[in-house]
């Protein structure tokens, strides 16, 4: 029974359904429960949340960030997907809590100083708490000290810096000798992303990884989770 | 519909490595080519020297010499720097340049507008402030006001301010489309002697066939109120477009511009 509303989840994840009245990427679910019913259904036939996120949400996710990849998926679909995870996370959020269930790791993430975009930023949020991440959003135009601060009295495990521009790019390494200068900058994995910035560039400043898209971030985090256990 | 070329923009890498190959003919060709398929003025847009101030303005400088030889129209100047705006503006010898682009943010505004006056040029204005693009048309009409407040008092007259509305990607947003509309719409009706330009390529951002998204945009945007639109001149499908669409509006009479393209085979379906 429960094999059977896990299957259904991760159906509906690919499917981007949240709720049993959203139209879904094709009409194979059509009136059937979507995410957010099917979780509520699962937490009260007892299966255990971990078992709901893994083999449920992030199994589906995995296969959306493939489609995507793939091109067969576009940005309206993968933020639908997300979203779902999102309102899965936050009816599952009491359990994990009760069940002192850990999250994967605490992720902050900003746009640089000087830089006011904010969809890629929040494209990365939204993906990195449907994978199970606990996502702290610094915002737009985020000065070096306040991302110091953060990290220095939060302790994020992650740090995720954007910036869109080339004028702007340049603060992502100010921010990294910040933290440097402030000895907190062994604590923190630093990710870049945005569309000025390379591999290249990452090297060039001392970050620990660029990732060319959201589930990029997903991947490179998840493979640090793994190397710790 | 004024069309202003978009081609010349560091953010093309072709462009990029030919400004810092100083490739004075691939840049020069490139603004013919644009001047001839129809576009009224041309943007030029150096980059940002890889974070570099001097090299910015080096760049730039050299770029407007470049492109101002090349071509007999009317140039936009489009940086992200107000430094390089000003720095750039001096190497220019044409007689009305267009600006591109202020704010509401007002250490931007205070640092342009009094160039703008001085070379009686032409502006865009974006409908925005220091926060960043507003995601609501109340909001972006403020940031209008505010700038039409500060150019009023440097007695720059409304007709030289382009409007942009701003454009932010429907497949992350689907109510996006309706606010630039509705903010083309109240710029119009608000300030009727200014105009309103807007890019076409960010309305289809993370969708496939972009440019058919595009194209519908320009239309919708058209009947709005749109005025003049920064576009690569060298698609002749959307330049065939924007001369429909000044058509269907009524900006066309007895339809020649249309049918004199048509006759010279311009119109592409």
């Amino acid at each position: 029974m429960s094999k059977d509303i896990i299957a259904a989840l991760k159906e509906n994840v690919i499917q981007g359904r949240k709720t049993k009245d959203d139209v879904g990427i094709d009409d194979s679910l059509a009136d059937k429960p979507g995410v957010v019913e099917l979780t509520q259904q699962a937490l009260d036939d007892k299966v255990a949340p971990q078992e709901i996120i893994t083999e449920g949400l992030t199994a589906g996710m995995e296969v959306v960030g493939e489609k995507f990849s793939n091109k067969e998926y576009f940005i309206p679909d993968m933020l639908a997907s997300a979203e779902a995870v999102g309102a899965a996370m936050d009816i599952l959020k009491p359990a994990l809590e009760s069940a002192k269930v850990e999250t994967k790791g605490k992720f902050a993430i900003a746009t640089v100083k000087g830089d006011i975009h904010d969809i890629g930023k929040n494209i990365v949020a939204i993906l990195l708490k449907g994978a199970g991440y606990e996502v702290h959003d610094l915002g737009i135009d985020v000065p070096e000290d306040t991302v110091v601060d953060f990290v220095k009295n939060e302790k994020p495990q992650y740090l995720g810096l954007s910036a869109l521009l080339t004028t702007t790019m340049t603060e992502m390494g100010v921010v990294i000798k910040a933290l440097d200068e402030s000895k907190v900058r062994g604590n923190v994995k630093v990710l870049i992303g945005g569309a000025a910035v390379s591999d290249e560039f990452a090297r060039e400043i001392g970050a620990d990884a660029y990732c060319a898209d959201a589930f990029a971030a997903v991947k490179v985090l998840d493979s640090y989770q793994q190397a710790k256990s | 519909m004024l069309v202003i070329g978009e081609n010349i923009n560091a953010s093309n890498s072709k462009v990029a490595e030919a400004i810092a190959n100083r490739d004075e003919e691939f840049l020069a060709h490139l603004a013919k080519a644009q001047a001839s398929a129809g576009a009224n003025v041309i943007d030029v847009n150096a980059g940002s020297g890889h974070g570099s101030l001097e090299r910015a303005i080096a760049d730039g400088k050299w770029l407007i010499q470049v492109v101002q030889a090349a071509v007999d129209k009317p140039l936009a100047i489009d940086s992200d720097s107000a430094e390089v705006i000003k720095a750039v503006l001096k190497e220019y010898t044409g007689e009305r340049p267009l600006i591109n682009s202020i704010t509401a943010e007002p250490e931007r505004l205070e640092s342009i507008a009094p160039v703008v006056a001085e070379r009686e040029a032409s502006v865009v204005a974006l409908a925005m402030g220091a926060e960043g693009i507003p995601p609501k048309v109340e909001d972006r009409l403020a940031a209008c006001e505010r700038i039409m407040e500060h150019l009023a008092g440097l007695d720059i007259e409304p007709k030289r301010v382009l409007f942009d509305p701003l454009v932010l990607p429907i497949a992350v947003d689907t109510s996006q489309g309706m606010v630039t509309l509705r903010t083309i719409e109240e710029i119009r009706s608000r300030y009727p002697d200014a105009g309103v330009v807007m890019g076409l390529s960010n309305i289809s951002y993370g969708l496939p066939k972009r440019k058919l998204v595009n194209r519908a945009f320009l239309l919708m945007a058209a009947y709005a109120g749109l005025d003049a639109v920064i576009v690569d001149p060298l698609d002749t499908k959307a330049m065939s477009l924007i001369k429909v669409a000044d058509m269907l509006t009524g900006k066309d009479p007895s339809c020649r511009a249309y049918l004199r393209a048509h006759r010279k085979g311009d119109i592409v379906d």
